[in-house]
């Protein structure tokens, strides 16, 4: 990996290599790029009210929060300050398709990056694709956004759906047989990201010989978990696993409790890592465990800085949709400024070639991906211990040791 | 083949969800049966008295079913207040059409309201009860399905006693059955239908403060609860509030029975295949629902 000063240095003399070059040219036309001390126009549409509209302000902190910390710092290729133009698609996939045909054709915007979530991810992606047009994306985790031929996509996160808990299924599967869990039951929404979560997991294991008991999906609209966790607490595994979002999974382990089912281990997707969790169950999150793509306690170099920074912005420390965002600024950063542009037109395939062969170091740790996008890592696992949730997995980011089997309820 | 303990532990939780059903229908039915009007905005209604009862319980410390106290009366005067000034202005002939109008309308205005005044932060109320539990019989019963349960036998007997036994009660009946006829014997049927408007949305009061007990909220968690509490109403036969508690018991326990060999989302489609049922085979509804023959 070169050294952020190195980086600084080559692009500071390709800048002024293209100066020389354009005054040699006796002033022609630029071809409709910006000068080099334009701003760098990065066009976002985010589903400001609607269903997602929660996520999406957050994911909007999240690149306000680059935008201001990177122009802080001189801004992109040596002085160029990056500018957002945020629209809101409320929710809506035929709105954010409108929204960037008109940010990429109309206002002719230097950058594009993803809005909410993998329903507007999708569509956007494919304007983006059409129009040439690099895409990273903050927050399409299912494997539906993998299978669409997109060339120019990126997810900037760890891993993607199914590979949420693959720290902690090696950790399972490494245990001595006497202690590693013999049964699991999934619960899981009916939805790509949540479902995806708890599957990858459920693979994982039952290659490695764990046997599942319970496998139930629910739909979006279940306002009743008592039978559901009847079933889990009748079949008495020695793992309940979660693919929650919020409502459901808090839902779920309160039925759980209610009906006096204690699991040795028990995992849920989002729920967990949401700042209303422990006051929603009562405090009784000892041993609970949930991937994250995110922790303000997470050791990358950068991560202490966007902490700091946005807390002074914003007034409170960032969480997983700002740092989502937030990450999706810094792959798009780098690969400016490894490429020495950020035009529309030929400069998106260098980014686009650039950030398929190399790895970025961001907020969540390093990053790279496949040709489809898809990131190679795997998110942290945390776990609720002495009252806070705490990174377990992998071993070079933890803060605390696995607890396992977990504390009752 | 499920083992006789979760068959058990499932009829045991259908009949404390079925009860739970029973409560938030009663005044859904009441409406109907009173000015058919369709009351889309009800179970919105119960979120906000959810929403109160929680805010109750966190912001001023109190147990969340005290708020009862003043949710009830305000429910009860929100409810005379919103037929007297705006559903007895629909002309009789489009009544029941525009009513759907008007309470999708006043729903949305809830959801919006709730949305600015709490965020969309979805929440629990926290209690220390809230997972506890006892055996009978070998199935853990939750004790705040059971107070759920107990709110809802303790508010459809008084409204059932209050339909049968009060002089109001015979005069809303006698509303419900034939207005232009009850209006000859001297009923004040405008001011009859109002405090049994008033009735329905204090059942929506009681019906949300347990439905707060034992689930997280949101603001636009009303839109999940609408459609079964209008397939029971048609189940049960419309006005008629046994008929509604029977087919929410009914119904309650089908659905958790069903999930044992279907899983939850095919088991909520009994709502729907018995809603269907019934418009096909018996439209005035199962239980009780001679009104429903004048349909």
């Amino acid at each position: 990996m070169r050294s952020p000063a190195r980086r600084t240095t080559g692009a500071l003399v390709l800048s002024a290599a293209l100066t020389l070059g354009l005054a040699a040219c006796g002033g022609g036309d630029d071809g409709g790029g910006g000068g080099s001390d334009d701003p760098i126009v990065v066009g976002i549409s985010l589903p400001l009210t609607g269903d997602f509209s929660e996520p999406g302000k957050g994911v909007q902190e999240g690149y306000e929060a680059w935008a201001k910390i990177t122009n802080d710092k001189g801004g992109l290729l040596g002085g160029r300050k990056i500018e957002l133009k945020i629209l809101d698609d409320q929710s809506n996939a035929d709105r954010v398709v409108a929204d960037y045909e008109q940010l990429i054709g109309s206002d002719q915007v230097d950058l594009v990056v993803g809005p909410f979530s993998t329903r507007l991810v999708v569509p956007s992606a494919r304007v983006a694709q059409e129009y040439g047009m690099l895409f990273v994306e903050p927050a399409g985790a299912a494997a539906e956004v993998f299978n669409q031929g997109f060339k120019n996509l990126f997810y900037a996160a760890p891993a993607v759906a199914d590979d949420h808990y693959n720290h902690l299924a090696e950790y399972l599967l490494a245990l001595p047989a006497g202690e590693k869990p013999e049964t699991v039951a999934y619960a899981a929404m009916d939805d790509p990201f949540a479902q995806g979560t708890a599957y990858g997991l459920k693979k994982k294991l039952e290659a490695g010989g764990v046997k599942t008991v319970v496998d139930e999906v629910y739909p979006p609209n279940t306002t009743d978990f008592g039978s559901i966790a009847a079933k889990i607490a009748a079949a008495k595994p020695d793992m309940v696993v979660g693919g929650s979002q919020y409502q459901d999974g808090v839902n779920l382990i309160v039925a759980l409790q209610q009906l006096n089912y204690q699991p040795k281990l028990a995992a849920f997707s989002t729920a967990p890592t949401n700042p209303e969790f422990a006051k929603a169950i009562g405090n009784k999150t000892e041993g609970i465990l949930s991937p994250t793509g995110y922790s303000q306690d997470a050791p990358y170099e950068s991560n202490k800085e966007f902490v700091e920074k946005f807390t002074a912005q914003f007034g409170r420390a960032p969480e997983e949709d700002q740092a989502n965002g937030y990450t999706t600024g810094q792959v798009v950063a780098a690969a400016v400024e490894a490429a020495g542009c950020a035009e529309q037109g030929d400069c998106q395939q260098k980014l686009i070639d650039w950030l398929h062969s190399n790895t970025v170091d961001t907020v969540v740790g390093p990053l790279k991906w496949d040709a489809t996008g898809k990131p190679q890592g795997a998110h942290m696992i945390q776990q609720w211990v002495g009252d806070d949730i705490k990174i377990v997995l992998p071993a070079d980011a933890k803060e605390a040791d696995l607890v396992y089997p977990k504390p009752a309820w | 083949m499920p083992s006789g303990g979760l068959l058990f532990q499932s009829i045991i939780l259908g009949l404390l969800l079925g009860g739970l059903y029973a409560l938030l229908a009663a005044g859904l039915t009441l409406y109907f049966g009173i000015m058919r009007v369709v009351m889309i905005a009800h179970s919105a209604f119960l979120i906000l008295a959810a929403y109160l009862a929680w805010w109750t319980n966190d912001r001023l410390g109190i147990d969340p079913l005290l708020s009862l106290v003043v949710t009830v009366p305000l429910f009860f005067g929100a409810g005379v207040l919103l037929q007297r000034g705006l559903l007895s202005r629909l002309r009789p002939a489009t009544l029941t059409m525009m009513s759907v109008l008007i309470t999708f309308a006043i729903a949305l205005m809830i959801e919006g309201l709730l949305g600015y005044a709490f965020t969309g932060t979805q929440r629990r109320i926290q209690l220390g009860y809230g997972t506890a539990s006892f055996e009978l019989f070998g199935a853990r019963v939750a004790v705040v399905k059971l107070i759920a349960f107990g709110l809802a036998a303790v508010s459809l007997a008084a409204l059932y006693t209050l339909m049968k036994r009060t002089q109001f009660g015979w005069a809303l009946r006698a509303t419900i059955q034939h207005r232009d006829a009850a209006r000859l014997v001297g009923i004040d049927t405008e001011r009859t239908a109002g405090f049994g408007f008033g009735l329905g949305l204090a059942t929506a009061a009681v019906g949300g403060t347990a439905l707060s007990l034992d689930t997280t909220i949101y603001p636009s968690l009303h839109w999940h609860w609408i459609g079964p509490l209008m397939a029971i109403i048609v189940v049960g036969g419309l006005g008629s509030v046994p008929g509604a508690a029977a087919a929410a018991l009914l119904l309650g326990l089908a659905q958790s029975l069903l999930q044992i060999p279907m899983g939850a989302t095919w088991a909520q489609t009994v709502f729907y295949v018995a809603l269907f049922a019934t418009l096909a085979v018996r439209p005035q509804g199962f239980f009780g629902g001679r009104l429903a023959q004048r349909f």
